[in-house]
């Protein structure tokens, strides 16, 4: 089933496809796909981002490529055009490439089998294909896991987020796509109060391993604003972390940063009551 | 459960997120099985009976999880217990039983 070996940096003759994707909506789907696609094509892997929000698209938009936009996924899957005259090369590397989604359709305009044969034209071109997937678990969820090799699941540390994702986990389980974790925005001052739920905590609750870690940080509405993906910004948190992310999608051994703070007799006082 | 959720928001210094994981726990544990509320009550009491059976138990612990790993779930049952129950409730003494299923076979 899963070409994760492959992907693990060596010689391969197709491409993985992994699904981004999390039910709940803007827990940071679209800022993970072109950010960590921007830090995988840094590795030197040829990479393409596939919008497939029909209807709201956005992963344009995050990598600045709004006025390039020609053809999109639906003229692909028609055969409208060729898939070639579909897909944008990004602004800030040559191994980077988007195929947007349509801005007038609705979600049901192209069903899974006509995901898959968008996927058959890119396979052999690219090491790795993400696909942004729309919120939700109806068609839109549907069509974007269609052909994925694996998942990544992107939640935050909230309750309604988890809760969503732990859905999308159970429904990726019953087709058989394995899925990793993303915590986004996480506050470890928060985590620190009591007042967050930890790294720990949420892999407790939802049981499946932890890809990445990203602190909350003000560059990525920075990065937006400009259409270039924090990964460029050696001085982001964001930045750095979507860089270890990437190694690790690549298969190397980059352990998540410990965040754990405060001492242990901080920690211990503050359970007392003592240490407000 | 209620109870236990309710001294957790209003008793004691307990963090907002200790509050936040009881709370998941319970609703992952519904969204998952696809129990609804009475029903899950129900599985609870019934298991605390059985349990009772055969042990004296601390009912305050007595907590059920359904946890989640990478290819299987799980029902997770956590009953603490004081002190083995002498004579269950509805154990018969061992010569009655060896009776009936004499009498069974004539």
């Amino acid at each position: 089933m899963s070409n994760k070996t492959l992907g693990a940096g060596g010689k391969k003759d197709v491409g993985e496809a992994i699904v981004i994707t999390s039910g709940k909506g803007g827990v940071g789907k679209t800022t993970t796909t072109a950010s960590l696609g921007a830090a995988l094509a840094l590795k030197g892997q040829r990479v393409l981002v596939i919008d497939a929000d029909i209807g709201l698209r956005n992963l344009d938009v995050i990598l600045g490529l709004e006025n390039r936009i020609v053809f999109n996924i639906v003229d692909v899957a028609k055969k409208i055009c060729k898939p070639s005259q579909a897909i944008i090369k990004s602004k800030k590397s040559n191994n980077l490439y988007l195929l947007p989604a349509s801005q007038t359709d609705d979600k049901d305009v192209i069903d899974e089998a006509e995901v898959r044969y968008v996927l058959e034209q890119f396979k052999r071109e690219f090491h790795y294909i993400l696909i942004d997937s729309p919120a939700g678990i109806e068609q839109g969820f549907r069509n974007a896991c269609a052909g994925a090799d694996s998942a990544i699941v992107v939640t935050t540390p909230e309750v309604s987020a988890i809760r969503d994702a732990d859905r999308v986990v159970g429904l990726l389980s019953s087709k058989g796509i394995e899925a990793r974790l993303i915590i986004n925005r996480i506050d470890f001052d928060m985590v620190r109060r009591g007042d967050m739920l930890s790294v720990k905590d949420v892999q407790d609750i939802l049981g499946i391993e932890i890809l990445g870690v990203i602190e909350r940080d003000e560059q990525i509405i920075v990065a937006a604003n400009c259409g270039e993906p924090v990964t460029y910004n050696p001085k982001s948190k964001a930045g750095q972390a979507f860089n270890r992310i990437a190694g690790r999608v690549c298969g190397e051994q980059i352990p998540i940063p410990s965040f754990d703070g405060g001492s242990l007799w901080n920690r211990l006082t503050r359970r007392l009551g003592v240490n407000q | 459960m209620l109870t236990a959720i309710k001294n957790l928001i209003f008793g004691g210094n307990n963090e907002s997120k200790d509050v936040a994981k009881s709370r998941l726990h319970f609703v992952l544990v519904q969204d998952r099985t696809g129990l609804t509320n009475d029903e899950m009550s129900g599985f609870r009491e019934e298991m605390v009976k059985v349990i009772e059976k055969y042990f004296v138990i601390d009912k305050d612990g007595f907590d059920i999880k359904y946890h989640r790993m990478a290819d299987t779930t799980t029902l997770l049952i956590n009953s603490p217990v004081i002190v083995r129950r002498v004579g269950s409730l509805n154990r018969t003494p061992a010569n009655t039983v060896v009776e009936e299923s004499a009498a069974s076979n004539v």
